[in-house]
């Protein structure tokens, strides 16, 4: 039997780059097979060149045994090959059946009225033949992020996908919703459908997949049977050496307070509470993680804690004194660094170089400027450094910031970030998009800074890193807390269920030493917090309660 | 999110596109000169047309073979155009032949200095606020307003000096001063409308500039008026402190020194863009606003300061007006703050490139003169050919600052790490993110009537901050 794809000798070249080299790929029918590799790799790529998305430079695309030319994803669509990206492209006040059908619709009246009946019959019909649990009259508005993906998959379906490809399709999802995703995997695959995900996670392919190739600079590193390989083999595929696959922390005395957030409310830019009621406090040499699924307030705390957003009530005190009020530039000269969230609009002006990048934020300070006047040497040395230190690649600090790589961009906004000698680090996704090398990297410097005694708030959708590196871990689910836990006891199934807004049963004790150890000392309990329950205790913890108290 | 754009893209539109957009500086001067040869190429075939259709008892040219006749001859028509703009190097009739009477210190090349000179203040008063990401159209009531400033000033404190070069010297600095203050003020007005009420600056300064126009008239008509005048204008400053016509005959209103000061300025406000950290504040605000409050920058006061010191050129070039071309404040303010929003966008907004494209538009100010005088080819012809040129000249800039709009080029999805999943939520940054105004900015030119001439360049200035320097 032909497989269901065939890429043959796939080139693709940019202007300056070879995005894929020479890359051949099998993918049987009736499997799933996880394309695997670094940020930059060419995943995705390659995956839009069987799209139709990109004319491939060299090569040929075949399905089902017969060579094709895509021009336009609207060939792929036809040849039977759906692609799911990872941002949704719904229409939200429109219902699940609507959406599916939308550009497609059966029509009558001479193919000027949607038959609506047939449409959403067609619908039901499909997503009871693979077992979706979706509602066809639901608004899209209202579904959450998994069944959105499940739209999604229907709408390739419902277009005669045989081939699907998915592009980071776990990003977006709690733990829960990505066991189901799995479950719709192999349901699609039982009816014969081919499936192709795109991953940086190494975890995520080996639970999944049949198979497993891994691209690394744009070359096909091998194809693996997902059965006869560990982490630690696939790690070494994807950075070409071993790796650590654990952070070391040490358990360590938090010293002063730094930060103490009392019962903040923060609007977001439509002005609809996105952070309801949280507090917290942080000490000296300790990290405070945040988990979530991105949307739930953490961006919109980490912008309030950092003076780029006005919180609507609540106080900010950090280092004694109150930050309402409060510049931007006051919170940047008073030893705040801030890893934003979207690089692309904030961390870094895309049409700068490096070296005036590394400067943003200490532009009016030396040793970058003096008397008004920016010293241009010193700041192409400070780029130079950072680059170095940093790995950032290529090392050149002419080049403009948005002809570097996204893995790129945040490991040289990271570096820059860490190296202003701050007293506190609100870093939020800092390792998003970087390599598993570089994030290993990461990861240790910012341990280096906790263990100079900064504090630390890492917001992360990461698991694994905010549970590596924290010392204590709240859980955050529409901008309250749902929980704030031992990052060394909680199981990743118990993160899942708060961050899905449930609650752990039956530990009402440990929660209202949560809430005692928040709330001490602030003058005002948050009563927001009392939900927040942990599942065990542990020296460790005993140790960040003990700090807290004190 | 970025992902695909590129791909959704008509294949045509993007052909067209694409090899505009990442250009050297090197490659977009030569790209400006292959436009004004095309242009000239273009131009030809009109003048040519248009010689035949108009009626003449001689024919200026007959084409060879065939007999027909032209009223025009467009070889003459362009040679003139260059060759009369510096003054007639090379012979006239002759123009392979270098003219040994010619010196560079000619009425006609007087002329076109006088305008570049002019113009290199407004074109650099639209830069600078381009560059904060402001499009300010309002250099133009800026003008007005710091012309009279300077007038006014000028006037009241010549008699309190005895005439004299240190009188001279003092009223010029203490004029030119109260030029850069008047149009400061009058800038600073939108500025702070923008940065305190959100109220979009295009609107602002395009209404600033009928109050300033009909304020100044009516303020001169009612009070400063110079008794006996016909038409409504201040007296004249004394002569003394005017910039003086050294080497250049007088007739020609220019001042070798105020194109000095005005190529200081050049350097000044490079300096000031590239090297200082108000600079650097302000350009951040003006490519990518988001980071650069993220940066500490104060959006407000950066605007508010933008637009006053854009002002504040505007009010110079008012200045220089008023002491080197006119000697007074006269009603019939030419509309130098207008052709500046095109000579920045030539420019692409650098204080650097604001010299050449001034330059350019001096020359083709003292060649139509010329063709007026010495051709009878038709005034508005001639202002068909300088808006060609322009034309010509502002589109690839047009389609570089377009292809990147949509996402082509090197930040585009056409790197294949910008099309990584990973990159999270950002796009094309801010660079392109003014869109909104911008559409209202275009409207709003051809309803203020900008000279024909503008409307090519003004469409190009409207794609967002411009960031080689």
């Amino acid at each position: 039997m032909n497989p269901a794809v065939h890429l043959d000798g796939i080139t693709k070249r940019f202007p300056g780059v070879v995005a894929n080299d020479d890359v051949d790929l099998e993918i049987a029918r009736g499997s799933v097979h996880a394309l695997l590799g670094e940020n930059g790799a060419g995943k995705t790529t390659l995956m839009n060149v069987l799209y139709g998305l990109y004319q491939p430079t060299e090569g040929t695309v075949v399905v089902d045994g017969e060579p094709r030319s895509f021009a336009s994803p609207r060939d792929a669509i036809d040849a039977g090959i759906g692609m799911i990206h990872q941002h949704f492209m719904l229409v939200d006040p429109m219902t699940v059946w609507e959406n599916v059908v939308l550009g497609n619709e059966p029509r009558t009246w001479g193919g000027l009225r949607v038959d609506e009946a047939a449409a959403r019959e067609a619908v039901v019909e499909l997503s009871e033949r693979y077992g979706f649990d979706v509602d066809p009259d639901a608004r899209i508005a209202d579904a959450s992020v998994g069944v959105q993906q499940r739209v999604e998959i229907l709408k390739a379906l419902y277009r005669g996908a045989d081939v699907l490809i998915m592009d980071e399709p776990t990003a977006v999802l709690t733990p829960q919703e990505v066991e189901e995703l799995y479950d719709v995997f192999e349901e699609l695959t039982d009816q014969g459908k081919t499936i192709i995900f795109i991953s940086h996670k190494l975890g995520e392919a080996l639970s999944a997949a049949d198979e497993i190739t891994v691209l690394r600079d744009g070359v096909n590193v091998g194809t693996v049977a997902s059965a006869d390989v560990t982490r630690e083999d696939l790690a070494r595929m994807m950075v070409g050496r071993e790796v650590l696959m654990e952070p070391a922390t040490t358990p360590r005395e938090p010293g002063d307070r730094v930060l103490e957030v009392t019962d903040l409310h923060v609007e977001d830019d439509r002005g609809v509470e996105a952070v309801s009621g949280v507090s917290f406090e942080l000490r000296e040499g300790e990290v405070l993680g945040i988990a979530g699924v991105d949307g739930n307030g953490q961006l919109q705390l980490a912008e309030a804690v950092t003076g780029m957003r006005e919180p609507s009530s609540g106080s900010i005190v950090y280092l004694g004194e109150s930050m309402a009020g409060a510049s931007r530039r006051e919170h940047i000269d008073r030893g705040m660094a801030f890893v934003p969230e979207d690089r692309h609009e904030r961390g870094l002006v895309m049409s700068y170089d490096l070296i005036q990048n590394g400067i943003l934020g200490s532009q009016h300070d030396p040793p970058f400027a003096s008397g008004g006047r920016i010293d241009w040497e010193a700041s192409a040395d400070h780029a130079e450094s950072v680059i170095e230190a940093y790995d950032v690649r290529p090392p050149n600090p002419d080049a403009s910031a948005e002809s570097f790589s996204g893995g790129n961009q945040q490991k040289f906004i990271v570096g820059r970030e860490f190296e202003r000698d701050p007293t506190l680090v609100v870093a939020t996704h800092p390792t998003r998009g970087v390599d598993i090398g570089s994030t290993e990297f990461l990861h240790d410097r910012l341990l280096e800074l906790r263990a100079e005694g900064k504090a630390v708030l890492l917001i992360s959708s990461k698991l694994d890193e905010v549970q590596g590196l924290s010392d204590r871990l709240a859980v955050i689910h529409e901008g309250e807390f749902s929980g704030v836990v031992d990052p060394a006891t909680v199981t990743e199934e118990e993160i899942g269920l708060l961050m899905a807004g449930e609650t752990l049963d039956g530990e009402g004790v440990s929660g209202a030493a949560i809430h005692d150890a928040v709330g001490d000392g602030l003058g005002e309990g948050s009563s927001d917090d009392t939900d927040g329950t942990r599942g065990t205790g542990s020296d460790r913890e005993t140790t960040a309660d003990e700090g807290v108290d004190a | 999110m970025s992902e695909g754009d590129g791909g959704r893209l008509p294949s045509t539109v993007r052909r067209v596109l694409e090899p505009f957009v990442d250009r050297t500086v090197a490659e977009r001067v030569l790209i400006s000169i292959a436009a004004i040869l095309l242009s000239i190429g273009v131009g030809f075939v009109i003048v040519l047309v248009s010689g035949r259709v108009a009626q003449c008892s001689t024919a200026a040219w007959t084409m060879p073979v065939t007999g027909l006749g032209f009223c025009y001859d467009p070889v003459q028509v362009y040679v003139v155009l260059f060759n009369g703009a510096l003054g007639y190097p090379f012979a006239v009739g002759e123009p392979a032949v270098f003219n040994p009477a010619w010196t560079p210190f000619n009425l006609s090349f007087g002329l076109t200095l006088s305008e570049t000179t002019l113009l290199i203040f407004t074109g650099l008063s639209v830069a600078v606020a381009f560059r904060a990401g402001l499009f300010n159209i309002g250099t133009q009531g800026q003008l007005v307003v710091g012309a009279l400033a300077t007038a006014l000033t000028v006037l009241a404190l010549a008699p309190l000096l005895p005439a004299g070069p240190i009188a001279g010297v003092a009223l010029v600095a203490v004029g030119t001063l109260a030029g850069a203050v008047g149009g400061g003020l009058w800038g600073a007005i939108p500025g702070a409308l923008k940065a305190y009420t959100d109220a979009n600056e295009v609107i602002t300064t395009i209404m600033l500039n009928f109050v300033a126009a009909n304020v100044a008239y009516v303020l001169v008509l009612e009070v400063f008026r110079a008794e006996g005048s016909s038409v409504v204008a201040t007296r004249y400053v004394p002569d003394h402190a005017q910039f003086r016509p050294w080497l250049f005959p007088a007739s020609s209103d220019f001042a070798l020194l105020a194109l000095l000061v005005g190529v200081g300025f050049i350097g000044g406000l490079y300096y000031l863009l590239e090297h200082t950290t108000f600079g650097y504040d302000l350009r951040t605000s003006g490519v990518q606003a988001a980071a650069a409050e993220y940066g500490g920058v104060n959006a407000k006061l950066t605007t508010v300061r933008a637009m006053t010191l854009s002002g504040a050129l505007g009010g110079v070039g008012g200045a220089v007006w008023v002491l080197m071309s006119e000697g007074r404040w006269i009603e019939s303010v030419p509309d130098l703050g207008f052709d500046g929003i095109t000579v920045s966008i030539l420019a692409g907004n650098n204080p650097l490139g604001v010299l050449p494209a001034a330059f350019l538009f001096g020359l083709l100010k003292g060649g139509a003169l010329e063709i007026g005088f010495r051709t009878d080819v038709p005034t508005e012809l001639v202002g068909v050919l300088r808006g060609l040129i322009i034309l010509f000249v502002a589109m690839p800039e047009f389609f570089r600052m377009a292809g990147r709009y949509v996402g082509l080029g090197s930040d585009g999805p056409g790197g294949p790490e910008a099309a990584e999943p990973d990159d999270g939520s950002g796009g094309g940054g801010d660079a392109v993110g003014n869109g909104g105004d911008d559409a209202v900015g275009n409207g709003g030119d051809d309803a203020v009537g900008i000279g024909g001439d503008d409307v090519g360049g003004d469409a190009v200035g409207i794609g967002g901050g411009e960031t080689d320097a």
